[in-house]
């Protein structure tokens, strides 16, 4: 494992039993991630994308394989410091946005904050900094069904930054929006993640993530299929826009 | 980007934020809080009556009253314990989420549990009072004056403190199973989990 590199995983499997028969969702994966990439994860539907997106983001537990995440082997960390990491080191992005409908826009991204130990008056501060930054100033005390799908990604965003984590994780980020809203949630993810340094990883289906990748993974039947790196890239999606 | 990675340290848990996540969820659920609030009310409320009720001495009349009574109590029971279970069940995805964002499994189980139990002891206060006027209208119509008697009340203390502690007992250990079902899940199952 190289000495930029944050998550590597190995021969990672996650199988589920459905009745007498074994669905191999993920079947060997092994791929090292490096700190500061924007790495897309593409595939069809049933691919494997969003468990492996859970499996290095440890919101599930591998079969088999194993992730390390930094030096942590994340199978060696308890239920307490998974939720630390989880916290402090992991933003999350998601199809659904799964805000917290019971808390405003703010509170929603002072939330992980809190968590970690900010004070209510720190955390206000960061979440409209933030909150700014992502374009929604304005809507700061509004509740998540008061704001659009779009808006609603934009709060999702922030509270992914909000703990300055070294990963970001994005499931269909763009999955549920129209094509424009779409377009101005990946040129916001791409500056920031340049803002920040910080790492992305994205499970998209949608081609213009595609752009902004400095690698793009590709997946098929829990396999990983091809890398691709940004300059084979720009030839690849040459080819299919042709 | 300053903190170190491979750091893991404790997250500690707010009593002041477990109070908000309780508080606003009540709020923003209205809907849900009320009917709640209206199912445990009606359950202390009809045992306070049924622990108050003035009982005739004929043994068959008894045996009656004991298996309706029985049965009521089962039916109310059920009741609360159904709406507690899915008012944890249709927060999955919520619990699943907060945990991405950090929660500690105990910040899950007590936040859930906090908020039962505020609503169990308001249901609680209102139906004793519910339970009470009923008994008194029924002692008035069965015994007349004689329902101002101190005698005609005695007991009524631990009475009180019995269907208190039912109501309160029924919202909170009926919303603690599930929350702590959900809050030992890997996030991920959580937030599948109410789909």
């Amino acid at each position: 494992m190289s000495a930029t590199s944050l998550i590597d995983a190995r021969d990672v499997q996650r199988y589920y039993k459905s009745g007498a028969t074994v669905v191999k969702a993920l079947d060997g994966v092994t791929l090292e991630i490096r700190a500061g990439e924007y790495l897309s994860l593409m595939g069809p539907s049933g691919s494997g994308k969003t468990t492996f997106f859970n499996i290095i983001g440890a919101l599930d537990v591998p079969t088999g394989g194993s992730v390390k995440l930094g030096e942590r082997e994340l199978a060696s960390l308890s239920m307490a410091e998974l939720s630390y990491l989880r916290c402090a080191n992991i933003g999350y992005i998601f199809q659904n946005y799964n805000l917290v409908e019971v808390f405003s826009a703010l509170r929603n991204v002072t939330l992980p904050m809190r968590f970690l130990g900010l004070t209510e008056a720190e955390a206000n501060d960061k979440a409209a900094m933030l909150l700014k930054r992502v374009g929604l100033d304005h809507r700061m005390h509004h509740l998540p069904n008061e704001l659009s799908g779009g808006q609603q990604q934009r709060v999702a965003i922030a509270r992914a930054l909000a703990n300055d984590p070294m990963l970001v994780l994005a499931d269909e980020p763009t999955g549920n929006l129209d094509t424009k809203t779409a377009t101005s949630i990946v040129e916001l993810l791409s500056e920031l993640s340049r803002e920040k340094g910080v790492t992305i990883v994205s499970a998209t289906h949608d081609h213009r993530m595609l752009s902004v990748s400095d690698r793009v993974v590709y997946l098929r039947d829990g396999r990983v299929e091809r890398i691709l790196n940004r300059d084979e890239l720009k030839i690849s999606v040459g080819s299919i826009g042709s | 980007m300053s903190r170190n990675l491979w750091e893991i340290k404790r997250l500690r848990l707010k009593p002041e934020l477990i109070w908000s996540m309780a508080l606003s969820s009540l709020r923003l659920r209205m809907g849900r809080t009320l009917l709640t609030l209206l199912t445990v009310s009606a359950c202390c409320a009809f045992l306070l009556f049924l622990l108050t009720a003035p009982i005739s001495d004929d043994p068959a009349d008894r045996q009656m009253w004991g298996l309706m009574i029985t049965l009521s109590l089962l039916v109310s029971v059920a009741g609360v314990l159904n709406t507690m279970l899915m008012s944890v069940t249709q927060r999955y995805r919520e619990i699943g989420t907060i945990k991405c964002l950090g929660a500690l499994d105990s910040f899950v189980l007590l936040s859930v549990m906090l908020e039962s139990a505020l609503l169990g002891l308001t249901g609680a206060l209102l139906g004793i009072v519910g339970g009470l006027i009923l008994s008194f209208g029924m002692g008035l119509l069965d015994a007349g004056a004689g329902v101002f008697a101190a005698a005609y009340w005695s007991g009524l203390g631990w009475k009180i403190l019995v269907s208190a502690f039912v109501g309160l007992a029924l919202t909170t250990l009926g919303a603690a199973f599930p929350a702590a079902v959900a809050a030992r899940m890997p996030p991920v199952e959580a937030m599948r989990g109410e789909k």
